[in-house]
């Protein structure tokens, strides 16, 4: 059956004057399969939406492209219009002829537009239905760690009426719970999660016992340690201690100190909470126990609350800060002091202190971490904290969704931050779980049963770990949960027999985008988080750039496929260019950095035969940073454009 | 698992020289597992042609087909209407897939687009360490699970040799595990550190005939 074709051109209120409407209204028409062009001056207006609903009817169209601004900007209120028309959401294909040709070029662009209108027509052949379906929801909150974050978010979560479990691993809480919504549980170990978002079920060591919970969603609220540093390979030094040691001492005994040093940075940039302890302790031994107090630090952090005016006071009471560079070196001496030797930035030259006490303590992450971090999939950063360090899932989102991490288990951070993670977690939770149902896309993203291989590829790749092994009429097949999956691709582009499909970035529909080109184009592959944007901006402040350039959004930079690359070379472009996050900014991780590999790998195939692997490039860029966009398609063009 | 790679480009072109219909046949087993040619393998490959092929100005036609193993010669049958189409056929699976291939249709040229390596399994994603030779003799019973044949840069039957790096690597590739570390770690673990004072004797590689072949009983 042939597709049914529905065409809409926006001229933004006859502000589009470089494009000839007229002349792309003609050539639209005879375009194949599409029944009806219609021609407004401002779609995204309630009477304009209206006809276009009615249009669409009449024609009885299933389908529906159209031609207007950024999709950044009108695709939720374009979506919404259709279906009042009877057609699904999904059934939308939208050129950005105001962003992406009209503001970012100068002279006529009629072409471009035509150009631009016949991809998103061909791409609209392979849009599918996506329909949704309510998934309940285990409304049961499982809190790790009875530190004081712990304690504070399991009440937290348990007022906004939702079931907790606060599970520690010694046998006291940090406070007593009088809460009977929260269950306690001490003396308790995780032993395994499977599942995912909204149905966990959590196998938990108890004693001898071990029990088997379902939970709707995780959060880990474990504290972060203080430890001291033995400085002779296993051995402790006398002399050198731990600030816990120092308050024990300084309340049992009277003895007074000459020197005492407080030693921070010792391994790269220090903490927070060191600094904050370290501060404080030289504080009450200046006041109570010694006559000379030193600080050792590289760059003292004063971020925390409090912590500039602790720094001032001690600075004013006469505590002395020592900016050292390199290693700091602790010899141990016969009288039982210490000597600390390290190299003074301000007077560039060794100083060497005798000391009755050296206080030295850094904050480590909570020891289940490393475990537990791979364990679940979930990453650890790269000092060994929880959570990746990624803007898209700052302050308590994991990669996984229904995970989540909040205080100093995810990193460097004093009680006050610990304290608002313990709010934000509390708002994500009640959204995801207060309903007890989730309203979810089913199968944006599918594996075909009978072409997967099973090699599981797409499993290690998945990096949200939405991607299990079920077992299917006696054989084992890849298949995603929906719920947990957040549309990135990846597994699609990887999956060595092309049995994975998007509904909506499908395969199908990016090739058909590059075989509507003409040739001699740049085809830059957009990361709809990033460089999309970046594009759109590039237009909104009218900095030109080369009318070649045919923009394809893909919902990241690792979405693009070998294939894509080579088909758009096959299809006569010059040039090809794959934009997406910076490193450390992709919302699916490592979207990314696959597709630098990616891009590399083409490269190097193309040298390979005999072609300039400078036709293809990985650009990272931000969603603000239009004049990289623009500098890096002109210098694409510059290099091999024609 | 078969672990096979890809040919160099250049090598393949040169092979399908003089051929202006092809087919590229990927196999759907082993090496669409191992990333080497499987579908999307087969459309990297036939696309990489195509480009060629135009940027010399050359006519080429391709047809892209997978089978769901190659070395079954009723599974290569069913693309018997397909190769009669074509001048060559260039397999992306295994040695064996290749010769099935070329046994099934003894009049069209068969060409390897792969290099079959060795028998492995996946370390992580991407990376396919071996794990079998296929010596004929199997001794992983004495060995805690762990091939020395395969494993030890000098296929050592009585290990360790010697020269052993501290951490356990191998002196030949100090990136490598040394096989008799591991092996002793693995005895260790299962309390049966007697086996390594086992001598063996040199192995009886005469138990591979070549070519290999086995005759198992009805059953």
């Amino acid at each position: 059956m042939r597709e049914k074709i529905a065409l809409f051109l926006c001229d933004c209120h006859h502000s589009l004057k470089n494009i000839d409407f007229d002349a792309v209204r003609e050539k639209a028409e005879k375009l194949e399969d599409v029944v009806h062009v219609g021609l407004s001056s401002a779609l995204c207006l309630k009477e304009e939406l209206e006809e276009m609903a009615s249009a669409v009817r009449e024609k009885g169209a299933d389908r529906v492209v159209i031609a207007a601004c950024s999709p950044r900007l009108s695709e939720p209120i374009f979506r919404n219009a259709i279906q009042e028309a009877g057609l699904n959401p999904n059934m939308l294909s939208i050129a950005n002829i105001r962003e992406q040709c009209s503001w970012a070029h100068e002279g006529d662009v009629t072409d471009k537009a035509i150009e631009m209108i016949r991809m998103a027509v061909s791409g609209s052949r392979s849009l599918k239905e996506i329909r949704r379906e309510e998934i309940d929801l285990t409304r049961e909150v499982l809190v790790v760690g009875g530190g004081r974050t712990g304690v504070r978010t399991a009440l937290e979560i348990s007022r906004l009426g939702l079931k907790t479990t606060l599970l520690e691993g010694t046998d006291h809480l940090h406070a007593e719970i009088n809460d009977e919504n929260v269950e306690v549980l001490t003396g308790a170990t995780l032993v395994k999660v499977e599942g995912n978002v909204g149905d966990f079920s959590v196998r938990i060591k108890k004693g001898e016992e071990e029990i088997l919970r379902r939970f709707g969603a995780i959060i880990f609220a474990e504290e972060s340690r203080m430890v001291g540093i033995p400085t002779s390979g296993s051995k402790r030094v006398s002399g050198v201690i731990s600030h816990d040691e120092l308050d024990e001492m300084i309340r049992s005994e009277t003895t007074r100190f000459e020197t005492v040093a407080f030693l921070l940075d010792l391994h790269g940039e220090g903490f927070r909470l060191s600094t904050l302890s370290a501060l404080r302790g030289a504080l009450m031994v200046k006041e109570k126990r010694a006559s000379e107090v030193y600080v050792l630090c590289k760059n003292l952090k004063v971020d925390s609350q409090g912590a500039e005016a602790l720094y001032r006071e001690a600075r004013d009471r006469g505590v002395l800060f020592l900016k050292f560079d390199g290693k700091v070196k602790i010899e141990p001496l016969e009288d039982g002091r210490v000597k600390v030797k390290a190299k003074d930035v301000l007077l560039g030259d060794e100083v060497e202190l005798t000391c009755d006490l050296v206080v030295v303590e850094e904050v480590s992450p909570p020891p289940s971490a490393e475990e537990i971090g791979p364990k679940l999939r979930v990453g650890i950063d790269s000092q060994g904290f929880y959570q990746d360090e990624n803007v898209h899932l700052y302050p308590v989102l994991s990669r996984r969704k229904g995970i989540f991490f909040v205080g100093s288990c995810r990193g460097d951070l004093d009680p006050v931050r610990a304290s608002m993670d313990v709010s934000s977690v509390a708002i994500e939770v009640y959204e995801l779980l207060s309903r007890g149902k989730m309203s979810v896309e089913i199968e944006r993203v599918k594996v075909e049963p009978d072409k997967c291989r099973s090699c599981l590829t797409c499993i290690r790749f998945c990096p949200h770990s939405a991607i299990r092994l079920t077992r299917l009429e006696e054989r084992e097949v890849a298949q995603i949960y929906d719920p947990a999956c957040d549309e990135c691709g990846l597994c699609a582009t990887v999956c060595p027999a092309k049995a994975i499909a998007l509904s909506r970035e499908s395969d199908d529909g990016i090739l058909a985008q590059i075989e509507a080109m003409e040739e001699g184009r740049i085809v830059v592959f957009c990361c709809a988080e990033s460089a999309y944007h970046a594009a759109d901006r590039a237009g909104m402040l009218k900095m030109a750039y080369p009318s070649q350039v045919r923009i394809i959004p893909v919902p990241c930079a690792g979405r693009v496929d070998t294939l894509h690359i080579l088909k758009a070379f096959e299809n006569g472009a010059t040039g090809v260019l794959v934009m997406g996050c910076p490193e450390g900014a992709c919302r699916h991780l490592e979207g990314n950095i696959r597709a630098r590999e990616r891009v590399r790998y083409v490269q190097n195939m193309l040298e390979e035969m005999g072609l300039d692997g400078k036709r293809v490039k990985m650009v990272g860029l931000g969603p603000d940073m239009a004049w990289k966009f623009v500098q890096e398609v002109s210098g694409m063009m510059k290099e091999v454009g024609k | 698992m078969i672990i096979a790679e890809r040919k160099p480009f250049q090598e393949i072109w040169e092979m399908i020289r003089g051929y202006e219909r092809i087919m590229v046949v990927g196999c759907g087993t082993c090496v669409t597992v191992c990333w080497a040619g499987g579908e999307k393998e087969v459309g990297v490959l036939s696309s990489q042609l195509r480009l060629r092929a135009a940027e010399e100005g050359r006519k080429l036609n391709i047809i892209e087909s997978v089978i769901e193993r190659q070395c079954e010669k009723e599974m290569v049958e069913e693309i018997a209407d397909k190769v009669r189409e074509v001048d060559a056929v260039l397999s992306m699976g295994c040695g064996v897939g290749v010769q099935t291939i070329a046994e099934t249709f003894e009049e069209k040229p068969v060409f390897p687009a792969l290099n079959t390596t060795f028998m492995g399994m996946p370390e992580r994603e991407g990376i396919w360490v071996e794990r079998c030779a296929a010596c004929g003799d199997c001794m992983l019973y004495w060995t805690g699970g762990i091939c020395p044949v395969v494993r030890c840069a000098k296929g050592l039957l009585n290990g360790p040799c010697g020269g052993t790096r501290r951490g356990g690597k191998c002196e030949i590739d100090p990136d490598k595990d040394c096989a008799w570390v591991l092996i002793y770690q693995r005895l260790e673990k299962q309390g049966r550190l007697d086996l390594m004072e086992r001598y063996y004797e040199p192995k009886n590689y005469r138990a591979v005939k070549r070519p290999g072949k086995i005759e198992a009983a009805i059953r």
